[in-house]
């Protein structure tokens, strides 16, 4: 007995001198550095990358790209929201995407354009913001967050990243939405809306916004809201994302499918076009 | 960048057009009339190549009048629709064609019933409860699809008009300043302030 | 898609320009004879001026011969119809479905100027002609009745078009049988 016991503490003891001599080969630097990438030997990088993810190209390399996401601000915090259609071409190659990304119990980023892109820079944002709430032992700021998200894709602007996301958040100033995209925009407001289903969306959230909307009303707005781009845009479609940011972090409020959505919807009787509320 | 767009209402079609006219980066005109009256109840919006339009446009409205004439029968919308349909389609394998985007709005005294096609410049024709050319559909389908019904009063119409003008005032790129709305009927075309 | 004495034909009923849905009432299939059907994919425009011309000359055969089109002759009129335009085709493929004079399935599927493929077990035109052509080849079987051939026709062009971004938007079946064509809209994603 007590021979295997040792077997497992010598294990241990090893263990820990291993964990130690790695610690000592950490190399701060390079451990908490931006992540570096290979670059291919061509000429002309940007052309290349431009080159093959076009539409022209002889074998384009396809990204996943139709969306339609959303965020806006209201009396009680954000609502986010999303469809989770993920399409190369014509074709849906999936329609379970979380394109709502959370980043920390604070923040939350969402997704558009190349999804590798989204989901690798906002994990990256999320450890930027762990490694700052260690060295500064408090919560980073929206702004501060989303100014690194744009900061570091600014790097490889022209080089083919292809993003539009939103990063939301409840700090010390309230609650925060910035948009920020691959061309380097970063820019904060009250209500955005990203994809190619955002027309749509924002013509079902202007016409029926308020700022001192209730909960539950605000829920459903932003539900609906995908619901119809979901509708119209080919592109968006599968399921709605929905979560509420409130003072003390986010909350994942539900998933709908929108088959059963659309069904629901259209056995609802149409409001009246007088008196809708019309944010100015 | 020209809007036209068109929904019908309890026993009405009312429509809308921008009344812009621009030359690349020029604005020309803001109070032009984008439409034709076809009869006395069909009315005849277009958007698309300039020159293109209001030749084609024209060029209907003349045929349907000559239909009226050697028949002694007013057309009925669908048959108007259905007209101008195949002159574009057969026009697109022509050696040039038009670039016209169309929206059919009418009232047929026969059935008591408004209706609205929509004519793409390809010459595809769908009959639908509301009608929007360009990217001003990407803007108001949804909103139709939230607030639209086939049973709206003319007060409920003018709300959603306003709506709809509001929506492609705030979002779209373009200043569309002004627009020009009328009402199809029983009793003519007239045009209305909203 | 053929059965036992019977051929089933579907379609969706989207109509788009690129990503954006305008109409979810289009039709694309129409009835040419009392037990045949043509169904077109493709530029909607084209679909729409073929459908009349085809309703024509089916019309002109019809009082000219005081009979039916037979399936088979009917293909070959589409065939021959597509390929006047040898040079500035018609961007369309049709499909022609029907029961002959002896009941027995015919199914015909088009390129867009009218080479013509007969097949005994199912067609498959238009943008998610993958995917159907994928769940056709798990689904069908030799043999089915009219109910399981509208259960097993239905099942694949639904399950092809939740796989594309453009097609779908509601479906219509009809199912041709020696007595009559029972016709049924499905219940499918909005999305």
């Amino acid at each position: 007995m007590n021979s295997i016991l040792n077997e497992f503490k010598s294990t241990s003891a090893l263990c820990e001198e291993e964990l130690h001599d790695s610690l000592y080969d950490w190399d701060t630097a390079n451990g908490f550095a931006l992540p570096t990438f290979e670059f291919p030997a061509v000429h002309n990088l940007n052309r290349f990358m431009k080159d093959i993810t076009s539409a022209s190209a002889p074998c384009q390399i396809e990204i996943q790209h139709g969306t339609t996401t959303l965020a806006f601000k209201f009396k009680s915090g954000v609502i986010v929201a999303a469809d989770s259609r993920a399409s190369q071409g014509n074709y849906v190659s999936t329609s379970s995407v979380k394109k709502i990304i959370e980043i920390n119990p604070f923040l939350l980023g969402t997704m558009a354009g190349g999804a590798a892109d989204c989901t690798f820079w906002q994990r990256e944002l999320g450890r930027q913001c762990r490694l700052y709430e260690l060295r500064n032992k408090e919560r980073i700021s929206v702004a501060a967050a989303s100014k690194l998200l744009a900061n570091m894709i600014y790097r490889y602007k022209g080089m083919g990243l292809s993003m539009g996301t939103m990063v939301t958040g409840w700090d010390k100033t309230g609650p925060k939405i910035f948009y920020v995209d691959s061309d380097g925009t970063r820019v904060d407001g009250e209500l955005f809306s990203v994809g190619s289903g955002s027309p749509f969306a924002y013509g079902i959230i202007d016409n029926g916004f308020d700022f001192d909307l209730d909960v539950p009303s605000a829920i459903d707005l932003g539900k609906r809201a995908i619901y119809h781009a979901t509708h119209r845009d080919g592109a968006s479609g599968g399921t709605v994302n929905l979560y509420h940011v409130k003072p003390d972090g986010w909350a994942r409020i539900g998933r709908w499918d929108v088959e059963d959505l659309h069904w629901e919807f259209q056995d609802q009787p149409k409001p009246s076009p007088i008196n809708s509320s019309v944010i100015g | 960048m020209e809007c036209i767009f068109g929904f019908t209402g309890k026993d009405f079609v009312m429509t809308a057009t921008d009344s812009t006219v621009a030359q690349s980066i020029l604005i020309v005109k803001s109070t032009e009339d984008k439409s034709r009256a076809l009869s006395k109840r069909i009315l005849l919006l277009f958007a698309g190549e300039s020159g293109d339009t209001v030749q084609f446009a024209e060029f209907i409205q003349r045929n349907v009048r000559l239909y009226e004439i050697r028949n002694g029968v007013e057309l009925s919308t669908k048959s108007a629709a259905t007209f101008t349909r195949r002159e574009l389609a057969d026009n697109l394998r022509s050696r040039k064609q038009y670039s016209v985007n169309l929206i059919l709005a009418g009232y047929d005294l026969t059935t008591e019933l408004p209706s609205l096609y929509q004519l793409d410049y390809l010459g595809s024709s769908v009959s639908a409860p509301f009608a929007a050319h360009g990217y001003a559909a990407h803007f108001l389908f949804s909103i139709f699809d939230r607030y639209h019904r086939p049973d709206l009063s003319l007060e409920e119409a003018k709300a959603l008009m306003k709506m709809c003008v509001g929506e492609l005032q705030r979002r779209f790129l373009v200043n569309l300043s002004h627009f020009t709305v009328k009402v199809v009927d029983k009793d003519g075309i007239r045009e209305i302030a909203i | 898609m053929s059965g036992k004495n019977c051929v089933a034909i579907a379609s969706d009923k989207r109509f788009g320009v690129k990503y954006l849905t305008i109409s979810m009432e289009f039709p694309k299939m129409f009835q040419a004879t009392d037990k045949t059907f043509i169904g077109i994919s493709g530029l909607a425009t084209d679909v729409q001026t073929l459908m009349e011309r085809f309703r024509f000359k089916i019309n002109m055969y019809r009082m000219n011969e005081e009979r039916d089109f037979e399936p088979i002759t009917l293909a070959n009129m589409v065939s021959s119809t597509l390929y006047e335009r040898r040079f500035s085709p018609y961007f369309v493929e049709p499909i022609v479905a029907g029961l002959d004079k002896n009941n027995n399935p015919y199914i015909n599927g088009m390129d867009l100027i009218g080479c013509s493929t007969t097949a005994c077990d199912f067609a498959a035109t238009g943008t998610p002609e993958d995917q159907l052509y994928g769940t056709c080849e798990a689904l069908w079987e030799p043999n089915l009745e009219p109910e399981e051939l509208f259960e097993t026709i239905s099942q694949t062009i639904m399950s092809a078009t939740n796989r594309d971004c453009v097609s779908g938007w509601g479906a219509v079946v009809h199912v041709i049988t020696p007595e009559r064509v029972i016709t049924r809209t499905l219940k499918t994603r909005m999305d």
